[in-house]
């Protein structure tokens, strides 16, 4: 219940931020951009608008996920906030998990406001909405899910801008797992160790991405289901890591 | 100085002591499944370029989208670009943007087929000739969106429509055709949710196979898949009955079935128009034209003549006695010409401009065919650089239109040449069509017209023929193209290239 | 009386890794506050109080020394459900309203509705803020609305002991004066504060007992009247008879500091009652009092002059 009552005031603190709007501002102006790029490519119309409006989603999150999580610790610390809220019966843990639960939510209220106008979109210009367009979405709130975490996971010992620049840098590394993922049989032993290092210590974002198979339908992964699965049990895992680790530097944190 | 240590609340050590080696076990738990989730995952991302590749061609604002995980926004960003060019007609601008598509995004089906489709036809000669050097790098395209798609009949019936209609290389088309129609798992099942299903391939590809058969000389195919574009056509119909274009479709498939069943009495059976029995081999095709009474081959007594006008322009003319309406085909090449290797880089679609190629015809008209080919415009396409040359000039019954086969044949089986060495029989496994009424002699059962009495294949196509190896001072009109520079037809015929 | 608060040896040193020095906030602090107390913490601006009550609370570690609060290890998480805090200048959550807060910090204490309400409408008319300031966003606030509010966020769990960081700082007299009532009232509530501040007059109206920090170190602790001792009047009289016998008796009553074998003396006591009997006494012999002279010390006094002393100025 600490946690919770944590998240709620969390949540009411980051939608009164004025950055977080502009990302979902831009985002949704984006998204509804789709059908005019489409108007330039008849022939495309639908490849665009569907791979545009999750693109834009997912960039929107992106930076709605790195600046509502990078400020939600450092802002209670200047504040001198925290001092009311650990000063009363709340754990460490427990705030911490709030401000994870509280900065997720946030960003899963953003996700899925752009998601519905996304969907609007699609109806409009295909007359129905295929389910696999959730898919996606739901990708994207895991891949989200995971980022939260990691910036959560710095802002219990940096600072906000090197905190953006952990994040986002690791964001980046962890999309390229497909090319960190084929280091890791390189033949050179160097390169191998530091493939492995990063393909299997470091968050990997890139799995997340499947977009293709939703804005090209016929695109099958094999075992679509069991990948989705995998990868949303490889978030939780993994943002348990993160979030464990953060508990573990925040009880030792000194505010 | 002395190490300051900081005392910390008995709980939070003591948590330290059981949360660090959960972080150890959910690490452990973690890579396990980045171990599953790899195999997956490579196979989804198969046919995807790294950003060392795609990198070297995007510009930053359409380098971020990448590298953040949005290669298909980049991609189709880049494809509304495309699209820009091909209004300008800048064409060759299109090419590096088709390769970074195709790496960005291998799954953009309609960049494989459009690239491919510009490759093979918009960039000409002056006189509107396709560049056939941009051949093979179009069926490498069509061949890795097939290879990255197996799940897309399109490309697969791009691929078959662009050897059927552009290089005529119809075991290439029947071959892709059959690949569309199996599917990804190669039993014809197609992919739920897509619009073809239960089928793998839309019905058109069954009609594009048949007209391939046809082309094959491979009669007994083609009806059979004219047979199953019906059964198709008729479930659809079942669903809709009152469905307009499929009802039409469907008159026209029985149209396009009756008629080769009719065209098959009228070239092979033993009865003629007259409902005569003839005794030949090939009944209908050996009937003695009108006003003759000589029966068997007709001979067309085919004589070619080149002249060089000017450099690089050669007069093509000659006898070709058939009706009007036939075509000569005239293939001007490198001696040695051979599809240039394709390389990984981003300029592959690149041409190698030292090699020289033509491929056109000339339709005949009143037994004589004439033509002027101007090379001379076009120095980039013909650059002349070997030293020697090969020229071909032919007549392929296969192409030809059905008023010629009706009296040819489909394999040519009703053609010949005064010259014996001018024929040409392709006896290529691959070329070979149905073995009709072959060795009845006119004794076999009279054709009732419905059932099939085939089943034997072993004909092949009877191609009139001239080789001419010349020199580049030949081609430069230093010194005249003769008779005397003829050669045998080689074993290879490399009319498909 | 039970002690709340009981502090052995506290020390708190940072490093400066990068000009590798040592900076001591808080060194080795004894310190023992008993139940019911109104504890003021006094000292100059870096001298250790926020420190100190940091460590008591958890917020930071000590590098040695120990404290047990009501009984309990510091930074235990159970005993600060008994445990109160106002840190100095805190913005709190500005867009919330003063009752959200409230009932924001009234759940982390795990309070179910109804008591919730209850406890937040408590709270918050004891710290007499104005109902219609309730529901409306904390931004708005004045700096004295702020504090009442702030100070309502440390009663809302109805806490045994209070560590109050500058309570009255930086307010106008009408509110500075309402808020020293109001942490003057928890006393009769049978509530422990530990109030840090500099506010020296505050701390004299209202404080049970003192003690001095300078630079993180402990200089002076004690009651009121322990640290204010020294206070004394003096009274001047003459007479020629108090010569003959008078002074024995005054002697007993007071000290002589002058003029002893002479018609006039200077007295000096500590007591009013004994003032009293040495006016009386030379009355008595027909003497002439010349000047009754109180000599106060203030907190101020013994502070200035304990940190003085210890700077060696």
């Amino acid at each position: 219940m600490v946690p919770l009552a944590i998240a709620r005031q969390t949540v009411r603190e980051a939608m009164r931020r004025r950055v977080m709007w502009v990302f979902l501002i831009c985002g949704v102006f984006l998204i509804a951009l789709g059908p005019v790029f489409g108007f330039l490519s008849p022939r495309d119309s639908q490849t665009v608008l569907r791979s545009l409006g999750l693109a834009a989603i997912l960039l929107a999150g992106l930076f709605i996920t790195i600046v509502t999580c990078i400020y939600l610790i450092p802002t209670e610390i200047e504040r001198r906030t925290i001092y009311t809220v650990l000063s009363k019966p709340v754990q460490r843990y427990e705030f911490v998990l709030g401000k994870f639960l509280g900065g997720f939510a946030t960003v899963f209220i953003n996700i899925a406001a752009m998601g519905v106008v996304f969907l609007v979109m699609i109806y409009f210009q295909e007359h129905k909405i295929p389910p696999e367009m959730f898919k996606g979405v739901l990708m994207t709130f895991f891949q989200m899910f995971l980022l939260a975490a990691l910036t959560i996971f710095f802002s219990t010992f940096a600072t906000p801008v090197v905190n953006f620049f952990l994040s986002f840098g690791i964001f980046l590394v962890g999309n390229l797992s497909s090319v960190t993922e084929s280091l890791t049989t390189n033949h050179n032993p160097i390169v191998r160790f530091a493939g492995d290092t990063i393909h299997y210590l470091l968050p990997n974002f890139g799995n997340f991405n499947i977009q293709n198979s939703i804005i090209h339908p016929v695109t099958e992964i094999a075992n679509e289901n069991i990948f989705i699965r995998n990868n949303i049990v490889y978030a939780l895992i993994y943002s348990a890591v993160l979030l464990t680790l953060a508990i573990l530097i925040f009880d030792r944190r000194e505010v | 100085m002395e190490k300051v240590n900081k005392r910390y609340p008995p709980d939070a050590v003591s948590r330290s002591r059981k949360l660090v080696p959960a972080v150890v076990v959910l690490l452990v738990l973690a890579i396990f499944f980045q171990v599953l989730i790899d195999p997956q995952a490579k196979e989804y991302h198969k046919g995807e370029a790294g950003l060392a590749e795609t990198g070297t061609g995007l510009n930053n604002e359409f380098l971020i989208l990448p590298l953040l995980g949005f290669r298909e926004a980049a991609a189709g960003l880049l494809w509304v670009r495309a699209d820009e060019f091909f209004h300008s007609g800048d064409y060759d601008a299109i090419l590096p943007l088709v390769r970074l598509i195709t790496w960005l995004d291998p799954h953009a089906d309609n960049v494989y087929v459009t690239g491919a489709w510009h490759l093979d036809y918009n960039f000409t000669d002056t006189q509107e000739r396709s560049d056939r050097r941009y051949i093979p790098p179009a069926q490498a395209l069509l061949d890795e969106g097939i290879r990255n798609n197996q799940n897309i009949p399109d490309i697969k019936f791009e691929k078959g429509w662009q050897n059927y209609d552009k290089i005529k290389d119809y075991p290439e088309a029947e071959a892709a055709f059959k690949s569309a129609i199996a599917g990804p798992k190669g039993d014809g099942s197609g992919v739920r949710g897509t619009d073809d299903y239960p089928y793998a391939a839309p019905i058109k590809t069954w009609h594009m196979l048949a007209h391939t058969y046809e082309k094959e000389g491979r009669i007994p195919e083609a009806l059979d898949e004219w047979q199953q574009a019906l059964k198709h056509t008729a479930e659809i119909l079942k669903a809709s009955p009152q469905d307009y274009p499929d009802k039409m479709l469907y008159s026209a498939e029985k149209n396009n079935y009756k008629e080769m069943l009719q065209r098959y009495h009228d070239r092979y059976t033993t009865t003629g128009h007259d409902h005569n029995i003839n005794p030949t081999a090939y009944p209908a095709v050996m009937m003695p034209p009108a006003g003759t009474k000589k029966v068997g081959p007709w001979d067309v007594a085919f004589q070619p003549k080149i002249e060089v006008t000017r450099p690089k322009v050669l007069k093509i003319s000659g006898a070709f006695n058939s009706a009007d309406g036939a075509r000569i085909g005239v293939r001007i090449s490198d001696w040695d010409y051979q599809a240039r290797p394709l390389t990984g880089a981003i300029n592959r679609f690149d041409v190698d401009q030292s090699q020289t190629i033509l491929v056109d015809s000339i339709a005949v008209k009143k037994a004589h065919f004439e033509r002027e080919m101007d090379m001379s415009q076009d120095p980039k396409m013909y650059s002349f650089s070997a030293p020697t040359y090969r020229i071909i000039l032919y007549y392929d019954p296969r192409s030809t239109a059905p008023f010629l086969q009706d009296r040819f044949g489909w394999n040519g089986e009703g053609i010949t040449n005064d010259n014996p060495d001018r024929v040409r029989v392709d006896q290529r496994d691959r070329m070979f069509g149905t073995k009709l009424i072959d060795g009845q002699g006119g004794t076999g059962p009279i054709w009732d017209g419905h059932t099939a009495p085939w089943g034997q294949f072993g004909q092949p196509p009877r191609l009139i023929m001239v080789t001419y190896k010349v020199t580049r001072e030949q081609m430069l009109g230093l010194k005249p193209i003769t008779d005397k520079d003829i050669i045998p037809n080689g074993p290879d015929i490399p009319l498909n290239e | 009386m039970a002690t709340a608060i009981s502090i052995q040896g506290l020390t708190k040193k940072y490093v400066d890794v990068w000009q590798k020095q040592e900076v001591v906030a808080v060194n080795n602090l004894n310190l023992e506050v008993q139940e019911g107390e109104i504890f003021g913490f006094l000292g100059r601006n870096g001298a250790g109080k926020t420190t100190t009550i940091k460590m008591l609370l958890g917020l930071i570690f000590p590098t040695a020394g120990d404290a047990t609060i009501l009984g309990k290890p510091m930074g235990d998480n159970n005993v600060k459900k008994e445990l109160a805090y106002l840190p100095e200048e805190t913005y709190f959550y500005d867009s919330m309203t003063g009752w959200d807060l409230l009932d924001f910090y009234a759940r982390l204490f795990r309070i179910p509705e109804p008591e919730r309400r209850r406890r937040v409408k408590l709270a918050l008319e004891k710290v007499r803020l104005q109902p219609e300031a309730w529901k409306r966003s904390i931004r708005g606030y004045s700096k004295g609305m702020r504090q009442r509010t702030g100070i309502a966020q440390a009663l809302i769990n109805d806490p045994k002991l209070l560590f109050l960081d500058e309570p009255t700082s930086g307010l106008d007299p009408i509110a500075h004066a309402e808020l020293r009532d109001i942490v003057a009232s928890l006393r009769h509530e049978g509530k422990t504060v530990f109030l840090s501040s500099h506010q020296l007059a505050d701390v004299e109206l209202i404080c049970t007992r003192v003690a001095i920090i300078h630079r993180g170190k402990l200089l002076k602790t004690g009651t009121l009247k322990e640290l204010l001792a020294g206070e004394h009047t003096e009274i001047v009289v003459r007479g020629e008879s108090l010569t003959n016998g008078t002074v024995g008796k005054l002697k007993a009553v007071a000290r002589i500091l002058e003029g002893e074998g002479t018609d006039t003396l200077r007295l000096s006591s500590d007591d009013t009652e004994k003032v009293a009997a040495v006016i009386d006494m030379v009355r008595g012999a027909k003497g002439h009092i010349l000047a009754v002279t109180p000599h106060k010390r203030t907190l101020e006094d013994v502070f200035v002059e304990t940190v003085r002393k210890e700077d060696g100025v």
